[in-house]
């Protein structure tokens, strides 16, 4: 009988062979890639078999192929907010009513109830990222920023609130845009949406527009006192304030001429971006 | 048969409508990036274009045309009516849902993320359900293609599975396990913190999913290609194929070896160890087999075709191919574009190579030439070849099309070769505009004028390629009734059942997948790494 058979007896060298072909392949690439490349290159660095096999499989930190240099400089942060997810959550979890109490209770004098501040060298909070006023109030509490009133408020408030005074602001709406805006120079128009790659100026609207590709403590800039910004700018290029991670707004702002400041200044001081 | 006609053109519209658009924004891109347009549009603005581009051309474009395609030879290959046609349309209009949610959502400027992601970017999830959409309907146009393979084996028990259905529905497979990644990263990572239940991703995590996808998505879309290549390339230039074996052989190491290489893509990442990267980089050096093969099958068939036709010696049958006819155009065109394409691939795959070219405009050269210009190419092929069967009406004249054909070949490669020297002199990609005061950019701007020549030729031809198929919609000749798909010189009568089915392979990918992907995936299980904050672009 063997016409029926005769179809299995073909087949099944065509389930072998490229079966072993296949697991050949990949099992071949294990061995290079896990076992013979990672001992040679530790062998020639110094470096255990054990110890080279783990850092190939990215196990243990570093390179199989090169000793490991680990860098002992003690960090000098220079604010203490770091964005963990614990510290979302509190932000997530923030509530905008608690904070309202606390707001009429102390930030309502200058800042206003609805966050429209009472003098133009008191920062607009209204519609504010929330994250931008936490990272600032929770700069003021630890030191890191320093002001002759925030300093000693915000030392007397904990997180949680700090995250629901956040929440509050963060919440009212941002008035009306002001025609003002449509008269900006093209330069500063250009400098905002465009940067200087010349002198490494990145555009503003990379970072202080909602949704834009900054750190996500960025404050946004549109309906900002045009006062304040003008004195936190200079006082960025003076290093006096230094609380921006990286250095980033001191670098950017020593970049800048006064006219330039002032341009920008006027340029956010209410808005359409 | 009437009404799987209309599901056909319903989906290939869709995706040439799409693609026209998908084209003037592509020229639009170059434009600003040249020093012709230069400080035209603001960086949001070009973000949110090539997130439209990159969507339309990877999504709709590839995989609308697909399933339209893959209808059309489900029908005409097996020459049987198409099972489930109210699920085919329910997955039409489930896409087309989709799509314009996933569209709109961009043109608001809530989804400006590029088509791959890039989290911890998030963009609203209105664009993520968009794409959801889409893929559930491919879902639906993969399980309509094994069904209806797996009844034309009913009814022909022991009878090989025409190559043209046996390489679609090896595409279907692949599709079906390409997508798992992205499933997975959409469900698992990026939908969560899109809908606000998490404020976190770990983004070594998504990226990993991703690469599971986007390799293979690549040969998702270069498939219809090779489709051509294989089936109708031989017959339109009077030949026969050389190997039906060779064929389905050559599909079947795609799907086994278009999965298990996504890590080539993470090469400068820090998430994964150099072992798996190494693992994955030797698997992929095998995807150019199935490349080799189709590089020896085909110009033989054609040799077959050429000496038919009177060639004689060594170069004599290829100048004595059909070259006005235009599937034997496309597909000279399609393997010259192939070589090019395929060697700066084999430089991307190389460790020490790709850190050269990395995040710059040679990567983005590489997969115009490839995807724009090898496949895409081979679907205006494509259609010309089966919008004569679609509408019972044929061509009128020849010229334009074989005009559109090298407008697009020209377009094609005037814009990637600069775009691949440019590359090596440190052009780097995903920038919105270049400071062409700097003297260094300066120098690279007469060659970016050079690419944005290209890129008009190629609205140029996409304009025509549309303009080409509306005007055969009016055309008076009926068109006359010629077999589609080519003979292989030896017609296998039976086939090896691993050849004429899925079920070995399929268990093949499995345990290649784990090996290739358990260890990368599971470490994010066992020792999760540091997640990073959402960015949210709404």
């Amino acid at each position: 009988m063997p016409e029926p058979s005769q179809p299995r007896v073909v087949d099944r060298p065509w389930r072998i062979w490229p079966s072993v072909a296949v697991m050949a392949i990949v099992l071949s690439g294990a061995l290079l890639g896990i076992l013979i490349i990672p001992v040679v290159q530790g062998a020639s660095a110094g470096i255990d078999a054990y110890t080279a096999i783990c850092r190939a499989l990215g196990i243990l930190p570093g390179s199989p192929a090169s000793p490991q240099i680990l860098n002992r400089n003690p960090p000098t942060p220079v604010s203490q907010v770091a964005w963990t997810p614990s510290v979302l959550q509190i932000l997530a979890e923030a509530k905008p009513e608690r904070g309202r109490a606390k707001v009429q209770e102390v930030c309502t004098a200058c800042h206003g109830e609805q966050g429209v501040s009472v003098s133009p060298e008191f920062p607009n909070l209204a519609g504010q990222s929330g994250t931008a006023i936490y990272k600032q109030l929770n700069d003021y509490h630890t030191g890191s920023r320093t002001n002759q009133f925030m300093t000693d408020i915000a030392k007397a408030l904990d997180e949680t609130i700090i995250a629901d005074v956040a929440a509050y602001y963060a919440g009212q709406p941002m008035r009306n845009p002001n025609p003002y805006t449509l008269g900006a120079p093209d330069t500063i128009v250009q400098l905002v949406e465009l940067g200087d790659p010349n002198r490494n100026i990145p555009p503003c609207a990379a970072c202080h527009r909602h949704g834009a590709g900054g750190p996500i403590d960025a404050p946004v800039l549109s309906e900002q006192r045009q006062e304040y910004l003008t004195s936190q700018l200079k006082m960025f290029a003076s290093g006096q304030r230094r609380n921006d991670v990286y250095g980033r707004m001191r670098a950017i702002a020593a970049k800048l001429t006064d006219s330039e400041i002032d341009g920008l200044a006027a340029y956010y001081r209410a808005g359409l971006r | 048969m009437r009404n799987t006609e209309r599901l056909c053109l319903a989906h290939l519209w869709l995706a040439f409508v799409a693609f026209v658009g998908a084209a003037a924004l592509g020229a639009w891109q170059m434009w600003v990036r040249s020093p012709l347009g230069a400080h035209t549009g603001t960086p949001g603005e070009y973000y949110m274009s090539v997130t439209a581009h990159g969507v339309t051309m990877a999504y709709v474009l590839s995989t609308f045309f697909i399933m339209g395609f893959g209808y059309f030879v489900a029908v005409t290959a097996l020459n049987r009516p198409l099972p489930g046609k109210g699920w085919a349309w329910a997955g039409f209009v489930v896409g087309v849902i989709g799509v314009l949610m996933a569209l709109v959502t961009i043109a608001l400027g809530k989804a400006s993320v590029l088509y791959t992601f890039y989290p911890p970017l998030i963009a609203s999830p209105w664009f993520y359900l968009g794409l959801v959409l889409v893929v559930l309907a491919s879902w639906v146009w993969c399980v309509l293609m094994l069904v209806s393979m797996a009844g034309w084996k009913r009814e022909n028990p022991g009878r090989p599975v025409p190559l043209a259905m046996f390489a679609t529905v090896a595409n279907a497979v692949m599709w079906l396990w390409t997508t798992v990644g992205l499933a997975a990263e959409l469900f698992y990572q990026v939908l969560p913190a899109a809908l606000g239940f998490v404020q976190t991703v770990d983004v070594g995590l998504s990226r990993t999913l991703f690469s599971w996808t986007l390799h293979a998505i690549v040969y998702f879309w270069l498939m219809p290609a090779y489709i051509a290549f294989y089936t109708m390339v031989p017959r339109a230039a009077g030949g026969r194929l050389y190997s039906d074996t060779m064929g389905r052989l050559t599909f079947i190491l795609f799907l086994i070896y278009s999965l298990p290489v996504g890590l080539h893509h993470l090469l400068m990442d820090p998430e994964h160890g150099n072992s798996f990267k190494f693992i994955q980089v030797l698997l992929t050096a095998f995807v150019t087999a199935p490349t080799v093969l189709t590089i020896f099958t085909i110009p033989a068939s054609l040799e077959i075709a050429g000496r038919l036709r009177g060639g004689r010696g060594v170069f004599g049958w290829i100048v004595a191919l059909p070259w006005d006819r235009p599937m034997v155009l496309a597909a000279g065109l399609s393997f010259v574009m192939l070589g090019f394409g395929g060697l700066g691939g084999l430089i991307n795959m190389a460790y020490g190579m790709n850190a050269m070219i990395h995040n710059t405009a040679w990567v983005t050269a590489h997969f115009h030439l490839i995807y724009g210009g090898t496949s895409v190419i081979m679907y205006f092929a494509i259609a010309y070849e089966i919008w004569p069967r679609l509408t019972g009406r044929q061509h009128q004249s020849l010229a334009p099309l074989r005009w559109q054909l090298w407008l697009w070949f020209v377009g094609m490669t005037v814009m990637t070769l600069p775009w691949h020297w440019l590359g090596l002199q440190g052009q780097w990609r995903r920038v919105a505009n270049f400071d062409y005061d700097n003297p260094i950019i300066a120098s690279w701007g007469p060659l970016v004028i050079v690419s944005l020549g290209g890129g008009l030729l190629l609205l140029a031809s996409a304009l025509l390629f549309v303009r080409n198929l509306a005007v055969l919609h009016r055309s008076v000749l009926p068109a006359p009734a010629r077999a589609l798909y080519a003979l292989a010189v030896d017609p296998p009568q039976r086939v090896p059942a691993a050849l004429n089915g899925f079920g070995l392979w399929n268990v093949l990918v499995l345990v290649v997948m784990l090996l290739a992907y358990g260890f990368p995936i599971a470490q994010f299980v066992v020792a999760p790494s540091p997640t990073a904050i959402v960015h949210r672009t709404e």
